[in-house]
């Protein structure tokens, strides 16, 4: 009983819990990513967009858990199998030496060439997706004001001669 | 909360003759059994989709974050992209191994909500020249995803060819349609600035939509040019309806913006709320949904219309109906595609097409030039509420009215928005990682602001769709095969849509970052018309300026394939009037017995 009370507990202060519940059908253990790749990308989703002052940043927002339903739910097998063969450079690179691997990967955006530079690409894709429509990227960051129900005057302006 | 006070009647009596039966539910459907029931007539309404629970279908204010894959519908379903149009064979979904293949729309944001409502191309493959054809088969057609932009036309579009030279005029002017626009804006709800434009008539508008700081900034500095943007003349009643309590009025959710489109509370128009539910409650209206009309029957003695024969879609059974006066509403392409199927002895060619005109005269939007700016004066500024409504701007068409452009004819008008919506779009051209990065993308979110156009299509003869000879939908029928490309008016129309987009950009002070200059595959603005026009000459038009046939005088076309040109602006609320005004003809003429 200790035993799984204690587990329990473990769970429910983990942010991935939280994370979990808001993404529905996500267990609390990655579906496709293997616990090591799960801590690479996380901590690589955090240098795309780190927290700062304004807000948190892609871990606080779980990012990691929204890429791994993506791409365990994605329809063709090659999404899996590229996501992984760019990500694995990153798991063997120390983690001291990771950003500025990324700096690199990133230094082709527009025209990616390199295995690294289409797995920035991708990373990044899913990065700002999965940030930017989380409680975190629409409200802390973009501090969002929109989907209320307003009363009263609609929002903005009228142009002069109608004001 | 689902509406199950308005369920269609699967079971309908088909022994009895109604008064018409009407074919599609959409706009042009809907409001004909808005105008016939409420002339007291019997009416039976005829839909190939089913009646969906409608709000639990768009979920209007749905945050992201709330659904499993953000609003994404599965992955093993497919929107067909601009690159598919242009290089893939029709039917698209051929060879593919998606579990659905969906119309370009549902690649937008919030594509989970609007899956069970556009059509699966596998299920209605078509053939033959690139077309992006995006149809809905519900209960209210396309109306429950509609963009809502509202607009009348004009004599410059009515009377387009006496002042070019080029094609037909209308049967009818703007005078003989005003009265019908008036109706319909009441009756539906509006919103909207009286201009006083005389290419774009005033609605009986209720209060309008605003603008953002970018946004009134641009029409300053348009007045330069002499040229105006106005707030988006929504068909969506912001003052609330008294008279229909389906409807609530609007709250600046600005959740149809986000999305592909769809009102969960109504204020958006669409055909069922709007329409179809007050019909059913005059006692005259019966709705038969997953009905599949595939023949405008014959009567072998007079060479009228008896009726439609259609196919339940969901148990393969197919059934006849009997009605003196058949009102087809089943879109422009469709009902053409109804017409030509329609083959008997009295009418070999298709019924009401000794013109062999049906099909023909397509005409629709060009789409594709575009221009988005920077506004530097809001970059770093704090954020407002800015999508707290149906629509940005419009700008409406400035071409070829007192002046003639040496280069094309008629002309295009533009829709825009400026400022913050709920996903930086920018984000992924915004280069670079890190608090820079983000800071970036923060600092820009409000500073945007876009504009499309909307160009004119010229009405041709040689575009036009056929029946293919050999490919058949899921349920049997023969479907489309398209011969329709743009030609060197559209060509050249592209090329000043860019040109002076940018330029306005530019004058307003506008940074602009982009400029997209090629026309998007035909079919992509949703406005195609055309291909039973009307007109007063039999041998060049298929219906008179009542949407009568020429040759079978209880058979009428009510949606946009009665449309002899394009104009620029938005059909929907002319197909509306038009159709209102025809079937206030079809009442008289069945109570004088003269159909």
């Amino acid at each position: 009983m200790g035993d799984e009370l204690r587990r329990r507990d473990l769970i429910g202060i983990t942010a991935g819990a939280a994370a979990a519940a808001q993404l529905g059908a996500t267990p609390t253990h990655p579906r496709f990513f293997t616990p090591e790749e799960y801590a690479v990308v996380d901590d690589l989703s955090e240098m795309i967009i780190p927290a700062d002052e304004k807000s948190g940043g892609a871990k606080a927002a779980r990012v990691v858990d929204y890429i791994d339903v993506m791409l365990a739910e994605a329809f063709e097998q090659e999404e899996r199998d590229d996501f992984r063969a760019g990500l694995k450079r990153f798991v063997s690179t120390p983690a001291a030496e990771r950003e500025a691997l990324l700096g690199r990967a990133s230094q082709n955006e527009k025209r990616p060439r390199t295995p690294e530079e289409k797995f920035f690409r991708l990373l990044k894709q899913y990065t700002v997706t999965g940030y930017y429509t989380s409680k975190i990227g629409i409200h802390d960051d973009l501090d969002y004001k929109g989907n209320v129900y307003q009363q009263g005057q609609y929002a903005g302006y009228l142009p002069e001669k109608h004001s | 909360m689902f509406d199950d006070t308005h369920a269609p009647n699967l079971n309908a009596d088909l022994k009895q003759t109604y008064d018409a039966v009407i074919v599609g539910s959409g706009a042009a459907g809907g409001m004909a059994a808005h105008v016939l029931t409420s002339h007291g007539l019997k009416v039976l309404l005829l839909e190939a989709g089913k009646k969906l629970n409608i709000e639990k279908e768009l979920k209007s204010m749905q945050w992201p974050y709330d659904h499993p894959r953000r609003g994404r519908m599965p992955s093993s379903d497919h929107a067909l992209t601009l690159n598919e149009y242009t290089i893939r064979p029709q039917p698209y979904a051929k060879g593919m191994r998606y579990k659905h293949v969906f119309s370009y729309v549902q690649g937008w944001s919030g594509s989970d909500y609007s899956k069970n409502i556009v059509v699966d191309e596998r299920d209605h493959p078509t053939t033959g020249t690139p077309y992006a054809w995006v149809r809905a088969r519900l209960l209210g057609g396309k109306t429950a995803i509609w963009g809502r932009l509202a607009l009348r036309l004009s004599d410059y579009d009515f009377k387009a060819a006496s002042r070019d030279g080029y094609g037909e005029n209308w049967p009818i002017s703007y005078a003989d349609l005003a009265p019908y626009y008036d109706r319909v804006d009441t009756y539906l709800g509006i919103s909207g600035l009286k201009e006083g434009l005389p290419q774009l008539p005033d609605s009986l508008f209720q209060r309008p939509n605003r603008f953002t700081k970018s946004e009134i900034m641009f029409r300053e500095s348009l007045q330069k040019m002499n040229r105006v943007i106005t707030p988006y003349r929504a068909g969506v009643t912001t003052d609330g309806l008294k008279h229909n309590k389906y409807r609530s009025k609007c709250f600046g959710r600005g959740a149809c913006s986000r999305r592909v489109g769809g009102c969960d509370i109504h204020a958006a128009f669409d055909s069922p709320t709007g329409l179809i539910y007050p019909a059913m409650d005059t006692g005259n209206l019966t709705l038969r949904t997953n009905a599949t009309v595939y023949e405008v029957t014959v009567d072998k003695d007079t060479g009228k219309a008896s009726g439609v024969s259609f196919i339940d879609t969901e148990t393969g059974k197919t059934y006849q109906a009997k009605a003196k006066a058949v009102v087809l509403g089943a879109s422009t392409l469709e009902s053409a595609r109804l017409m030509l199927l329609s083959k008997s002895t009295q009418h070999p060619n298709g019924i009401g097409n000794s013109s062999g005109h049906v099909g023909h005269n397509f005409c629709e939007h060009m789409m594709g030039p575009s221009v988005t700016g920077i506004v530097k004066d809001l970059i770093g500024k704090p954020h407002t509420l800015d999508d707290g409504r149906p629509g940005g701007f419009y700008l409406p068409r400035f071409r070829n009215l007192a002046e003639k452009n040496p280069n094309f004819l008629r002309g295009y008008g533009f829709e825009g928005e400026g400022g913050m919506g709920i996903f930086p779009g920018h984000a992924m051209r915004t280069p670079g990682f890190g608090k820079e990065f983000k800071k970036t993308v923060r600092d820009y979110a409000g500073a945007f602001i876009s504009m499309g156009g909307f160009g004119e299509v010229l009405p041709r003869y040689d575009n036009y769709v056929e029946i293919d000879p050999d490919t058949k939908d899921r349920w049997g029928v023969p479907v489309l095969r398209f011969h329709i490309t743009f030609g060197e008016n559209e060509k050249k129309m592209a090329q000043d849509m860019a040109d002076q987009a940018q330029e306005m950009f530019e004058n307003a002070g506008i940074q602009v970052i982009g400029v997209d200059r090629k026309m998007l595959t035909p079919g992509w603005s949703i406005h195609e018309l055309g291909t039973t026009r009307m007109g007063s000459d039999p041998k060049k038009s298929v219906l008179n300026q009542f949407q009568q046939s020429h040759d079978v005088k209880n058979l009428f076309v009510v949606d946009g394939s009665s449309h002899v040109n394009a104009s620029c602006q938005n059909p929907t609320w002319t197909i509306m009037a038009l159709a209102w005004r025809s079937c206030d003809y079809l009442a008289d003429q069945l109570k004088k017995g003269e159909v």
